[in-house]
């Protein structure tokens, strides 16, 4: 069952109740205030400190990296395209090398851009922002563990990435989660098969670590909210936990959580890992459920991923 | 130490800073010259008469701030920050060198230096973010930011131009340094930027064009305007490398290496009205 807030419902009433309690906070949109669920609310609710930026997303976060400087903690969001790729250069310069407390917002990630296609479909920004030296990159499979990521963002001094599903998705953890930044959560504990995940995906191996056990298969289910810095201890548990490791994620399987997961075991641990995820070509218009069958990502795709680790294939 | 209670003073004090910036790069072997000896009348201007600065606390909020956005002109700024009192004089031989505090381009972990530039357009968004600020922590405060002429080729520069229009920041100068070069040539070789001021006037700033190296006209251009609910935009006409007969006027002023010591000592000569001693 889906929980009943869409993510960036929580995302906005998350910042307003930050902006209740803290002056400094600010929400920054370019234009596209409605898609990650601030405006109206937040803009009614603080609207000196709603601050619309237009379709200029470099400005945005220049903007930001200034009120940082002032000691204001702006949080800015945008379709993830957008808010990683589009402004890399702004990002890494006016933000991250300068040691500025900025928090960006990637709306829609991967195959949850949908219908707004290839154009907008960013598979990407895990890979492009993990990268970045000085940043924290995050994905939260949950609304629990979004709202304690923003809780905890606020708190941190320091440039974070988030990227934020929009809409309503099935609770995983509850009111008492908190969020460690590099800590992992161990959702299923098996033998057979671990699955390291993030996430959109992590959402869809829940539901695949279920069709595994009626089948008898174990799955040891590693969620990595954080990406960077990566649990890099728990990957490798993972990795002598089960038989053989595979990676899922709504991204290109170059540079994200795959990768981080590979670099991660070959220092250490080195094992044979599967990497699930796109296949390093670019998005297309479509139902987010249809491309995330497409690409092999959803639960029937990750089973099927299992059984062909498993034999051996 | 000169005196600086006359703007006579300040244009001395303008050929002192000139004489050190050309022996900074000579030092470090290479650097930008042109843009950073084309706004030495700006910053004595800013940072002797208009800016408010408290160099025992650099965090004071009732500051003036000042972005350097064409952060390829830190060796001028440097040398003001230095005189100031801000930074150590001896810091001034280090530019570009292992472990500096003072490197090519400007950073925010130097003393004195409000914001990070270097990658060109970037500087006029962060202002407008520190005056959107300062509008609530610190209303007296204004901030300053110099861009370049060859980097207002840059769409973010036009992006911020509309924000802090639309957001009527009034507390925001912006400076061009207009010298009109840039790496490749000329800016009407490279990219013609048109009448400036008609673009500026017509992204609803307060435009005004000066002579940047007529530091009254520049101090006058730098007062705040009363009745002005608007950002302003001061054009100041400058010249590539003024003050240096080596590259004055010369594109190729823009970077230099300094093969030897004879270039260097030619180099320094080429500064003219300094006293020749050096402070470190």
């Amino acid at each position: 069952m889906l929980h009943e807030k869409e993510m960036r419902a929580v995302y906005a009433e998350t910042l307003i109740a930050l902006m209740n309690d803290d002056s400094s906070v600010y929400c920054l949109e370019a234009d596209l205030g409605k898609s990650s669920g601030t405006f109206p609310g937040v803009c009614s609710a603080h609207p000196d400190r709603f601050i619309q930026m237009g379709i200029a997303e470099a400005n945005m976060i220049g903007v930001a990296a200034g009120l940082a400087a002032e000691g204001m903690k702006p949080f800015c969001a945008s379709f993830s395209a957008f808010a990683s790729r589009r402004c890399y250069d702004q990002i890494t310069v006016s933000v991250a090398y300068s040691g500025l407390n900025v928090k960006i917002i990637g709306t829609a990630p991967g195959v949850t851009q949908a219908f707004n296609g290839g154009t907008h479909m960013c598979f990407q920004d895990l890979a492009i922002m993990r990268a970045m030296p000085g940043i924290t990159v995050l994905s939260p499979a949950d609304a629990y563990e979004l709202r304690a990521m923003l809780r905890w963002m606020h708190a941190h001094e320091g440039p974070v990435y988030l990227q934020l599903m929009r809409e309503k998705y099935a609770p995983i953890f509850d009111d008492s989660y908190s969020f460690n930044p590099g800590s992992s959560v161990v959702l299923s504990r098996g033998a057979d098969v671990a699955l390291i995940t993030t996430g959109l995906t992590t959402q869809y191996a829940v539901e695949a670590v279920r069709t595994l056990a009626a089948e008898g298969i174990s799955a040891y289910h590693l969620h990595c909210g954080s990406v960077k810095p990566l649990d890099a201890e728990a990957v490798i548990a993972a990795a002598r936990a089960a038989k053989s490791v595979i990676t899922v994620e709504n991204q290109n399987i170059i540079g994200g959580l795959g990768s981080a997961v590979c670099e991660a075991l070959a220092e250490a641990h080195p094992v044979r890992v599967k990497r699930v995820g796109i296949a390093d070509v670019f998005g297309e218009v479509g139902p987010a459920a249809y491309l995330a069958q497409k690409h092999g990502i959803d639960a029937n795709g990750i089973v099927a991923a299992v059984r062909e680790v498993m034999s051996g294939r | 130490m000169i005196r600086m209670d006359s703007t006579e003073n300040l244009s001395v004090l303008a050929a002192e800073i000139r004489y050190i910036v050309t022996d900074m790069i000579c030092r470090a072997g290479s650097g930008h010259i042109g843009g950073s000896l084309s706004i030495v009348e700006i910053l004595l201007a800013l940072y002797y008469r208009v800016m408010r600065t408290n160099p025992a606390d650099l965090n004071d909020p009732r500051r003036d701030r000042l972005v350097l956005s064409k952060g390829h002109a830190g060796p001028a700024l440097y040398a003001v920050l230095a005189h100031k009192g801000i930074i150590p004089f001896d810091w001034l031989a280090t530019l570009n060198k292992p472990g500096t505090r003072l490197p090519s381009h400007v950073d925010r972990r130097t003393p004195g230096v409000e914001m990070t530039a270097g990658s060109l357009g970037q500087g006029l968004s962060a202002a407008c973010g520190m005056a959107l600020a300062a509008q609530k922590t610190s209303p007296a405060s204004r901030v300053f930011c110099i861009i370049g002429d060859g980097e207002s080729q840059e769409g973010q520069v036009w992006e911020a131009a509309l924000f802090a229009a639309h957001r009527k920041l009034s507390n925001l100068v912006g400076i061009t340094d207009y010298n009109g070069m840039q790496i490749d040539g000329t800016c009407d070789e490279v990219m013609s930027l048109g009448d400036l001021e008609a673009k500026w006037r017509s992204f609803d700033w307060d435009t005004v064009t000066v002579d940047g190296h007529d530091i009254p006209a520049l101090i006058a251009a730098f007062k705040p305007v009363a009745s002005a609910a608007r950002p302003r935009m001061v054009i100041a006409r400058t010249v590539k490398a003024r003050g240096n007969a080596c590259f004055e006027g010369q594109v190729g002023s823009h970077h230099i290496r300094i093969a030897d010591d004879a270039a260097r000592k030619k180099y320094l000569e080429g500064v003219s009205g300094a006293s020749r001693t050096l402070p470190y």
